[in-house]
């Protein structure tokens, strides 16, 4: 108690930078307003119900529809993890508490290069439900039926040898070391190059486009369930044209049964994300901790929030209740409470009424509506791990 | 020439016979040894003589000045458009146009008659194709040749020769102005083994020179089907009607020979392409809602290219699915199933779990993404199209006489989410589509947002969760009772699967139903003040649940709770009563049939003696109530204190709801009281109740269409007595029948 009031003195020397109404970016304010009010409570609605009544992890192998009371069993099995009246959430899929970030140079494991690739870029996120007939050493040849796929969607109603030289080039190629555990599938990234066409023949080509699906550490009784046709890899990250995006996915679609859907990182998430960063900061320094709240007021209110790295780090400390290697869901909350009433305290804004939009650091940043950054290799599998996460609860079954 | 005209077209067809042999006409065998029988020896036919002079006839004789080829000429002309050729005469005639053994004008003149009568010989076709291959034929002859194969393609007798020449015919294709009719008999011919990398090859670079021609992409965007990972090519939508139809020259006489061949071969002369057209242009930044078009896969062909498959984009009839069921080919995507009942038949044949969690995944995101995460543009816009897409679902899930899994998980999370007014019947369609939920988790996945749902919204919505509660059961019971006759009462179904249910869980969870309209019903009925449209859902359920133990064999008997009984006893219509006596008839006729199982077998099951117990007192009152005319008594259901009827000063409150005072019936007692005593003018009801009147107002009532109460009646009242005494307030009927029937339960 005493150390919280000492951690709120020494927070009240300015470390708070400045908020901003965003009454003086009316017109800004207001798109957001429209989408993120409605959109927000929705989601937070909406995602604790799904959440909770997400179908589990064995259900999926005995997916098999008969009309017999087989079904039926999988229902029970269903419904023995639905509670979502009782306070234990679906304690399979929503995890009530995780392990501290550990610090793993990931480049012992990884091609340096292919994470260099990874880190340091904003994605944008998307879920995936699993690829039917996915197969990494199919690679080479995927590589080019999405190269023949996008000329001949671009160029409607010419027909496109598969295995020709196009004006596009396409690069699958598996990034080995990022899986976990076993049942994760290798990582597979994805890169559109593309020559100009009064290119000389030996000028470089461009990257004009990349992604990689991934699954780390994805929650083994859904992967275990899934028959061997099935590749579970859930979660999308691109960059690049929207136009291209839309034309990998439906070539995925096309070729592996599978349907995407966009990945927003609502509250909880960004919450963790926060904690799971200040936790990092004995080992590295994060510079710097900020948040970016958004109140529904008229006009909506947007908040930004700049905390001293060394502050947060020090409420931080004090809300963990011991030393142990998990981080639970209360002291998450706890900590984000001790800093919306620190905020309260001096500007007498409720940020708990709003919703919370972006989480920043300088080991990355994250956004309410799906985007990524990853700025250090450090701790991509701590970061990876909870958006497989999310992704894996975006499943429709 | 009038001889010929009156020959028919048997007549010719044999006596071709006996002149001509067309050796390989292995088709209408049939055909031609029924009209062997009738043959006659018909040699000195003109029309026979005729094509024996064209099929023997030097090539270079001079065709102009010629009499007999002109008469002949005439006479197979004549006979070509007015009835049509036999095969035979097909076969001769075009044998002898294409070997221009009297030059092309003479061609040119037989292609245009060439209407066949009932079938082309392939032979004939594949002769014609090789003189083709000498290339002296002018290219407009050739065009007209093409234009003639494509029009009588259907009618060819079979095709299996043709494709054996399908190189030859190939090479035409980089003939200009022949290309696009080759094209389109290529695209006709076309089989999965005719897809060679070189012949895609050649088309691309026919592509290259030509420009996008329709009728070479939409050959390749056949022989992407067959090997999608040699081409790629995406049809822009103007293109996507097909090939254009070539038969003009022979429509008007091909169409008149059919008509009057009453239709003895079905052709079809539309030869268009099966290709999905899009259903909406509107651009949608999400499709979530929109079927994927049926499209071989890149993923299996690569590994199964020897085997022979048959991609169900080429599935165009149920004979020809019964004929490849061995080789069918699951499309790319399995989402595109949804919109062709033939696939559904493919896939409730074969099982299989990927394809079913396939179709489960994109069908759950589908679900998922429109009306839980709502990330597309969502909004009114979309509703049309939810609409369709629901209703497609619901035909579907019909069709395959069962929910997919992915749809009921789903709907338990849609439920808590619900308005009750958003696409309400084809919510609550799929929600009676739900297999059995155990009873572990029924109440809290179903009852509970469906309770929320059914005490807050209107009388309407209440009959339509009512009637989806119905049809949710009867499915289950049908289920029940088809697996129940399967494996015999022991319910653990398929001993090699893990997942099974037991007799007693599927019982439970029945039970669990069928209290959970109870409850609702009850409440219902007090919100709406017993609304009788309300009520007459309610009745519907319980005709279905009475009768659970004959109908389904399902050993359960569950009585409607007082909440619901006394309503409908009570109800102002007699048509609720009346089912109420239906009803309780089937009541009797289960229980009775179940006490008798019970005592023969032993062990079979228990129905429990409250339940008995339950049924004698509805029974009673309602025997007392409408026949003797015995209310507010001691020991009944209902017990009023005198001193309070009193008060109440209605006069004889126990006769108020027997069969001629009952208010449902009151209208139907006025009615005979007239007809029995039409001169009298003051009306006296108990009157009806002496003599021989109380036993013709029965009669009456049932005669007025009443069958319910007649069989609730004749099952449940024993009148015999009523004959003999004639005691005081008339008849003395009794149910002494079920005293002695039910007596242990009676009186435990």
């Amino acid at each position: 108690m005493i150390r919280r009031i000492y951690l709120t003195s020494k927070l009240n020397d300015a470390v708070i930078d400045y908020f901003s109404l965003s009454r003086f970016q009316l017109h800004h304010g207001k798109a957001r307003c429209s989408k993120s009010t409605s959109c927000c409570c929705f989601f937070s609605v909406m995602e604790e119900r799904s959440s909770i009544v997400k179908t589990p992890l064995n259900n999926v192998l005995t997916q098999r529809r008969s009309k017999s009371y087989r079904r039926s069993m999988r229902s029970c099995v269903e419904a023995t993890n639905l509670g979502y009246t009782s306070g234990h959430l679906t304690a399979l899929r929503i995890p009530r508490s995780r392990r501290t970030p550990k610090s793993r140079d990931i480049t012992k494991q990884v091609d340096p290069d292919q994470v260099a690739l990874l880190v340091t870029k904003e994605w944008e996120l998307s879920y995936v439900t699993p690829l039917y007939q996915f197969r990494h050493t199919q690679l080479k040849s995927y590589s080019k039926h999405l190269s023949a796929f996008i000329v001949s969607e671009k160029q409607q109603g010419l027909a496109i040898e598969v295995g020709q030289e196009l004006g596009f080039k396409v690069n699958f190629s598996v990034v080995l070391g990022l899986a976990e555990t076993d049942e994760d599938a290798e990582t597979v990234f994805i890169q559109i190059l593309s020559k100009h066409a009064f290119a000389a023949k030996d000028d470089a080509q461009k990257v004009v486009w990349s992604g990689w699906l991934t699954c780390v550490n994805g929650d083994l009784e859904y992967l275990r369930s899934l028959p061997s046709e099935f590749v579970s890899l859930p979660l999308l990250c691109t960059r690049g044209p929207e136009s291209l995006t839309v034309l990998v996915k439906s070539w995925f679609e096309k070729t592996f049964d599978c349907c995407f859907g966009p990945l927003g990182i609502n509250s909880t998430n960004l919450q963790w994300l926060a904690a799971l960063w200040i936790g990092c900061h004995p080992t590295i320094n994060i510079q710097y901790l900020k948040l970016v709240w958004t109140l529904p007021t008229l006009p909506p209110m947007d908040v930004k929030y700049t905390i001293h790295p060394q502050d947060a780090w020090e409420l931080w400390d004090s809300v963990r209740q011991d030393d142990t290697t998990d981080v639970s869901i209360e002291e998450v909350t706890r900590f984000i409470k001790g800093l919306q009433s620190h905020f309260f305290r001096h500007f007498r804004i409720e940020l708990s009424a709003g919703s919370l939009m972006q989480v920043s650091t300088a080991l990355g940043s994250s956004h309410h509506s799906g985007k990524i950054k990853i700025a250090s290799p450090t701790y991509i599998t701590t970061i990876l791990q909870l958006l497989t996460e999310c992704a894996l609860l975006k499943m429709p079954i | 020439m009038a001889k010929a005209s009156n020959l028919t077209r048997t007549d010719l067809d044999s006596s071709f016979e006996s002149y001509l042999s067309v050796s390989s006409r292995t088709s209408n065998r049939s055909l031609r040894v029924a009209e062997k029988e009738r043959r006659k020896s018909q040699t000195g036919d003109p029309f026979v003589l005729a094509l024996k002079y064209f099929s023997e006839v030097e090539a270079g004789t001079p065709c102009s000045g010629n009499d007999v080829l002109e008469r002949n000429l005439v006479l197979v002309e004549r006979v070509g458009l007015s009835r049509g050729l036999p095969p035979e005469a097909i076969s001769v005639m075009l044998d002898y146009a294409m070997s221009l053994r009297m030059g092309g004008v003479m061609c040119v003149r037989v292609l245009k008659f060439l209407i066949p009568a009932t079938v082309v010989p392939q032979e004939a076709v594949v002769r014609a194709v090789s003189w083709l291959c000498v290339g002296k034929i002018a290219i407009s002859t050739q065009v007209l040749f093409l234009r003639w194969v494509l029009t009588v393609f259907d009618m060819i007798d079979s095709k299996d020769h043709l494709r054996a020449i399908y190189g030859f015919i190939f090479s035409f294709v980089t003939e200009e102005s022949l290309s696009p009719y080759i094209c389109h008999l290529l695209y006709l011919l076309t089989r999965r083994e005719s897809v060679r990398p070189f012949r895609v090859r050649k088309l691309l670079d026919l592509q290259t020179k030509m420009g996008r021609q329709p009728f070479l992409l939409l050959l390749l965007s056949l022989y992407k089907v067959f090997y999608p990972e040699l081409v790629t090519l995406a049809l822009p939508s103007r293109m996507r009607s097909g090939f254009k139809n070539h038969n003009s020259t022979w429509k008007v006489a091909l169409s008149a020979v059919q008509k009057r061949n009453n239709g003895q071969v079905s052709s079809d002369i539309s030869l268009t392409l099966g290709l999905k057209d899009k259903t909406n242009s509107r651009k949608r930044k999400f499709h979530h809602l929109e079927l994927p078009s049926l499209s071989s896969s890149i993923q299996s062909n690569s590994s199964s290219r020897s085997r022979k498959v048959f991609p169900l984009e080429q599935l165009h009839s149920f004979p020809q699915l019964l004929d490849n069921l061995h080789c069918i080919e699951l499309p790319s995507q399995m989402g595109s199933l949804l919109g062709s009942s033939l696939a559904l038949c493919y896939l409730d044949y074969v099982q299989d779990d990927s394809a079913f969690l396939r179709l489960n995944f994109w069908l759950g995101h589908a679900l998922h993404e429109e009306f839980l995460f709502c990330s597309g543009d969502g909004g009114s816009g979309s509703s049309s199209e939810a609409l369709h897409f629901l209703n497609r679902l619901l035909s579907t899930q019909h069709f395959l006489q069962e929910g997919f899994s992915s749809t009921e998980g789903f709907l338990y999370k849609f439920l808590n989410v619900w308005d009750g007014s958003l696409l309400r019947p084809q919510i609550l369609g799929l929600l009676s589509d739900i297999p059995v939920v155990p009873s572990s988790c029924i109440s809290q996945l179903l009852f509970e947002p469906l309770m929320q749902l059914f005490f807050t919204s209107t009388l309407f919505f209440k009959c339509s969760v009512i009637d989806c509660l119905n049809s949710m059961l009867l499915k289950w019971l049908t289920w029940h009772s088809v697996y129940a006759l399967e494996d015999g009462l022991d319910i653990s179904l398929n001993s090699h699967t893990p997942m099974n249910m037991t007799l007693s869980g599927f019982m439970d969870s029945v039970m669990e139903l069928v209290r959970f309209v109870g409850r609702l019903a009850t409440v219902g009925l007090q919100l709406e003040g017993c609304h009788s449209l309300l009520l007459s859902f309610i009745l519907d359920f319980y005709e279905t649940v009475c009768d659970m133990f004959l109908k389904y064999g399902l050993p359960l008997v569950v009585m409607p709770p007082v909440g619901v009984f006394y309503p409908a006893l009570f109800a102002t219509d007699p048509v609720s009563v009346d089912r109420l006596g239906y009803i309780m008839y089937r009541y009797k006729k289960n229980l009775t049939s179940a006490k008798c199982q019970q005592q023969e077998t032993k062990q079979a099951f228990h129905i429990s003696r409250q339940t008995y117990q339950e049924f004698n007192h509805y029974l009673l009152f309602m025997v007392s109530c409408l026949w003797n005319s015995k209310m507010f008594l001691p020991g009944m259901a209902i017990e009023v204190d005198q001193e309070l009827l009193a008060l109440s000063k209605v006069p004889e409150p126990w006769t108020s709801f027997d069969l001629i005072h009952h208010p449902a019936f009151l209208g139907c007692a006025l009615d005979f009281h007239h007809k029995c005593w039409p001169e009298r003018k003051d009306i006296d009801l108990n009157s009806i109740k002496a003599g021989k009147q109380w036993d013709w107002y029965p009669e009456f009532l049932f005669s007025q269409g009443f069958q319910g109460l007649q069989q609730f009646v004749q099952s449940s009242i024993n009148r015999r007595s009523a004959a003999g005494i004639n005691g005081q307030r008339g008849s003395q009927p009794t149910n002494s029948y079920w005293l002695h029937h039910l007596e242990n339960n009676i009186f435990p």
